[in-house]
């Protein structure tokens, strides 16, 4: 019987195929489906950890609730196995569900608007016939009112969504066309680098300078030279993209971490030479407070020729304890004792580092809370989190957390302690609490208020006329 | 007791001792839905203060001194060995060996895995029939067939790294149901060294398999990277410790109440147990009740406990109608030999042990003899060279050049020897009483002609052959037997309740709800270190804890 009902499968499978394509035209279509999707990182929110590829239920946490990822196999009844083609492009490029409903926009849809209807078609190809169907229910996602309403999402998109595609630029090379078309479009850089305004748009006049992405910072990668990488080479760009980091400056971690794994390291050079190309462009953003480079800030240090044997032996945690004892106590059997890192680059150098060294701390709190890992065909790159997550070790206390990052900002970073306990508190909690919901909420009290000034008016306006 | 306090709640699961054998437990029936609560007789320590504390020791005390980064609380007393008048101050040591018996372990949260090396050998499936094959000690009451898949999970709770080619694997011919976990940690210098010059003379050093993660995370550990210093602090956890499983156990609602000192058992009428009492850090006793009880306290101050807690029903202590609680103490007799070579040898690159010959554990002479484990020890010497070198009054460029030949040409080579299981190697009570005014622990040991006839024809004469083989210019042997911190016997595993502790399941013969698992069940020492087989038990023991407490 069940291989009865797979052998159906697999006719109705290669008739819907056979129809459209000769097979080799499909296979390809498939395989550059498969690539516009890995270009797109659809895997990071529509695969859970341990989850079946692409079966969706990724619980997302943003400043307005918890939203759950979607599954996209091809399973009619829990996928996108019943989508046309034409529901899937509304979905992708509109926000708009198969039944009509709206779509949050966690869902960067306001980028994949850029895609090509060509490219769609290939993602169609790819999700419809190059994934496994799953056959199983997400958690649903049920955000507070009135953000609970999806059509408010049609006010939404009213404002913020660009449905134009991608229109190369005459004045500019091929190459950069194709990079700009991937920067803006399939890897959705904007979404997590370009600031967004209090109805959670994001702001186009302030493109890629750099926004809070839950407790980490996707920072400024406009082309300044002091806020954002104007100072790095294209090459540097390039090799960044693939492995995840470039020595003696910075590394991925938090969702870039996975961008990197998931998507940038499998593009073709040529791809990322593009990528690389158009952000190299993108105009300077400068943020006055950025006085030098996050990259070039500190210098090694230690003290422990003076502290060591010290300090004596205890039985309790409970003591006290000073940036310095933490510093050594806890990074520096990987960083190094003057925090220099391994000699190999395996242990990034704590100074000139762009975790240490931006103005803005997010990152190294987040580092600290939640650790570092991404894999590339480099290898793995892993640091453990300190925040007291299930399998986190050794958990730090927000006060012993604190006065570790700002010894690390103070001796090998931007120079100045500015973390405070309820800093580290909030990184805790993913996400700073959005304005958002009692704007939202205030701006429809005023409308009801209006709608019923102006009916009380109307009504006397009436009894008066009459 | 007047004026105790009675409560914390109770649990379905009550553990004394939060090491690898309670943590594994706990973890056990906090996944299959029981609820658990962990008693810790001392306190918990974060991992940086204990590095630090280890970073803090005079360089007398870094090597050799493990139990130095970990002062005991006055109510939970450890051997220290700062000087030779502190040794003597906890563990009471008697008999021809008492030297032997003088074991290392921490009474913090998390055990004694805070300071073990990692080490991950199996037993082999002669190793657990001695009697029957050999004519001495003791058989298992199971065959390696069944601890088979237990080790395996073993193996995958702690993350234990391995070679995947057979030849590299131990035991010899026996198979394995599943690879390790991770692939193993690259030789050092020394080692790929040792390895050759031993084979010449037919001895094979293979790479041990270590609760260590290779090259990548596991359990959110990060991979090692090599700070040489697994005993005494792993400094990042990339060798698996109990203390890392605490975090984990308390998210699954496990409850752990540390300085928490138990020190009676109480039975009820039936004979099975119905409560622990405990003393808190203030000398507050206290009494917590539960269904189903495991002492995991080692393989001393379990037996300790056993015999603390005798009553009106068991007037030789509990669990110890076979007389047997606390003889058959065993651990590894050891000998060092410290050599120096013309050629320089470099230990210290990886982890401070990484390779063991095993094929000497073997043979038809373990009728007559013990077998045993050959290692180098793969320390960094630099300190030792540095306080060599220091002694002979140099200084400048030619004490930079003396502690440079120092750490690279000499080496410590170890043989541990397994030891039969004898009734006369006993703890008991001592009349010395600690600061909670509770009865030391009193040990009689003598490693017995087993391992005197090993030592004197099969082993030291195989060191010295090693030695030559390295080129040695100088070879150092210990005067006497050391201990090995592989503490074994005391609650002994067999079918008979007549001659033995536990059943198959370290569960008490006497008690139907009291399991006893680790190293005190363990019927053969063997030559090999002793934690995975304690792991193995302790799974199996939760298995069957799983099993009763899901159908009453």
């Amino acid at each position: 019987m069940i291989r009865r009902l797979s052998f159906v499968a697999g006719i109705a499978i290669a008739g819907i195929a056979g129809a459209a394509e000769s097979s080799e035209e499909s296979r390809e279509l498939v395989k550059r489906g498969e690539y516009l999707a890995v270009a797109s990182d659809c895997t990071a929110c529509h695969s859970a950890p341990h989850g079946k590829p692409f079966a969706g239920g990724l619980a997302i946490t943003t400043p307005i609730g918890t939203i759950y990822s979607t599954n996209i196999t091809p399973s009619a009844g829990f996928g996108i196995g019943d989508y046309t083609e034409e529901e899937f492009s509304k979905a992708l490029r509109r926000g708009v569900r198969r039944d009509g409903a709206q779509l949050y926009s966690a869902m960067p849809y306001t980028s994949y608007a850029k895609l090509t209807d060509d490219d769609v078609h290939a993602l169609y190809a790819f999700l419809l016939h190059g994934v496994k169907p799953v056959d199983e229910r997400p958690p649903r996602t049920e955000l507070p009112f009135p953000l609970s309403m999806r059509a408010s999402m049609i006010a939404w998109n009213f404002l913020f969504l660009d449905t134009k595609v991608f229109t190369p630029d005459a004045q500019e090379s091929a190459q950069w066309n194709r990079g700009a078309y991937l920067t803006l479009g399939a890897a959705h850089c904007s979404t997590c680098h370009t600031p967004r305004g209090v109805l959670m748009q994001e702001q186009s006049s302030r493109a890629l300078s750099g926004a809070r992405v839950g407790p980490w910072f996707a920072p400024n990668i406009t082309s300044d030279l002091k806020s954002g990488i104007g100072s790095w080479t294209k090459e540097e760009l390039v090799a960044y993209l693939s492995t995840g980091r470039i020595l003696g400056k910075t590394q991925a971690a938090g969702s870039m971490g996975e961008a990197v794994e998931h998507s940038f390291q499998h593009l073709t050079s040529s791809d990322l030479d593009a990528v690389a190309t158009y952000v190299k462009s993108v105009p300077a953003i400068h943020d006055p407070v950025d006085d030098e480079s996050r990259f070039h800030a500190g210098a090694a240090f230690s003290e422990v020729a003076s502290t060591r044997g010290r300090g004596g032996t205890h039985s309790d945690s409970d003591a006290v304890p000073n940036g310095a004892e933490l510093f050594q106590g806890n990074c520096a059997s990987c960083h190094a004792v003057e925090g220099q890192g391994s000699k190999d680059g395996y242990y990034p150098s704590l100074f000139h580092n762009s975790a240490t060294g931006a103005k803005n701390a997010t990152n190294l709190v987040a580092a600290i809370l939640y650790g570092v890992e991404r894999s590339t065909s480099k290898g793995q790159a892993f640091m453990p989190g300190f925040g007291g997550h299930p399998t986190d070790a050794n958990p730090l206390s927000n006060r012993d957390i604190a006065a570790l990052a700002n010894y690390v900002l103070v001796n090998y970073g931007s120079g100045k302690a500015s973390i405070t306990e309820e800093q580290v508190a909030e990184g805790r909690q993913e996400w700073p609490s959005s304005p958002l919901l009692s704007i939202v909420r205030a701006a429809m009290a005023t409308l009801a208020l209006l709608v019923l000034v102006g009916v009380v008016l109307t009504v006397r306006r009436a009894f008066v006329g009459r | 007791m007047a004026g105790e306090r009675s409560g914390d709640g109770g649990a379905d699961l009550v553990v004394v001792g939060t090491g690898v054998v309670g943590c594994l437990i706990a973890e056990q029936a906090l996944d299959a839905g029981l609820s658990v609560l962990m008693l810790e007789a001392g306190p918990r320590v974060e991992r940086w203060r204990i590095v630090e504390n280890y970073r803090n020791l005079p360089p007398s005390l870094r090597l050799f001194h493990w139990d130095a980064p970990y002062p005991p609380k006055p109510w939970a007393p450890h051997l220290e060995t700062r000087h030779d008048k502190e040794a003597e101050e906890y563990l009471q040591l008697e008999g021809p060996n008492a030297r032997a018996y003088l074991q290392g372990y921490v009474r913090y949260a998390g055990g004694a895995t805070w300071h073990w090396a990692g080490i991950c050998w199996r037993l082999t499936p002669e190793d657990m029939r001695l009697q029957s094959q050999f004519g001495v000690g003791r058989d298992w009451p199971f065959g390696y067939d069944v601890i088979e898949p237990y080790y395996v999970r073993a193996e995958y709770a702690m993350g234990v790294c391995g070679p995947s080619e057979p030849a590299l694997q131990w035991p010899p011919n026996a198979t394995r149901s599943k690879p390790y976990p991770m692939g193993p940690i690259p030789f050092g210098p020394g080692e790929h060294r040792f390895t050759e010059v031993a084979a010449k003379i037919g001895m094979r050093n293979l790479p041990a398999p270590q609760a260590r993660n290779s090259g990548i995370s596991y359990d959110g550990r990060p991979a090692c990277c090599g700070n040489n210093n697994c005993f005494p602090v792993c400094p990042i956890a990339a060798k698996y410790d109990a203390a890392t499983a605490l975090p984990r156990i308390e998210t699954k609602g496990g409850r752990i109440l540390v300085n928490s000192v138990a020190y009676r058992i109480e039975t009820d009428a039936r004979n099975s147990i119905q409560a622990v009492h405990y003393f808190d850090s203030q000398k507050q006793s206290h009494r917590v009740t539960g269904r189903t009880f495991v002492i995991a306290c080692n393989g001393i101050e379990t037996p300790k406990l056993l015999l603390l807690s005798k009553d009106d029903r068991n007037a030789r202590g509990l669990a110890n109608s076979s007389d047997q609680v606390g003889r058959n103490m065993m651990d590894q007799p050891k000998l060092i030999a410290d050599v120096e070579m013309r050629e320089p040898l470099w230990t210290g690159v990886g982890p401070v042990q990484s390779s063991s010959i095993l094929n000497t554990t073997q043979g038809t002479f373990r009728g007559r003899h013990a077998g045993a484990m050959f290692r180098m020890e793969n320390f960094a010497r630099s300190p030792l060279g540095a306080a060599a070198a220091l002694k002979k009054g140099l200084v400048g460029k030619a004490l930079d050049r003396e502690i440079r030949r120092l750490a690279a040409c000499t080496a410590r080579l170890t043989v541990e020897h397994e030891i039969l299981p004898h009734a006369e190697n006993r703890l008991t009570l001592s009349a010395k009483r600690d600061w909670l005014g509770l009865n030391k622990p009193n040990i009689h040991y003598d490693v017995g002609d087993y391992v005197r006839r090993s030592a004197k024809e099969y082993t030291v004469p195989r060191l010295q052959r090693l030695a030559v083989a390295l080129g040695a210019t100088s070879f150092e042997l210990s005067p006497e037997f050391l201990n090995s911190d592989h503490i074994m016997g005391g609650c002994i595993m067999g079918s008979d309740p007549a001659t033995s502790v536990v059943d198959a399941d370290c569960r008490s013969h006497d008690h139907d709800n009291l399991f006893l698992p680790g190293g005190g069940a363990m019927p053969s020492g063997t030559a090999s270190n002793s934690t995975l087989t304690m792991a193995a038990l302790a799974l199996k023991a939760a298995d069957a804890i799983v099993r009763d407490l899901q159908h009453t």
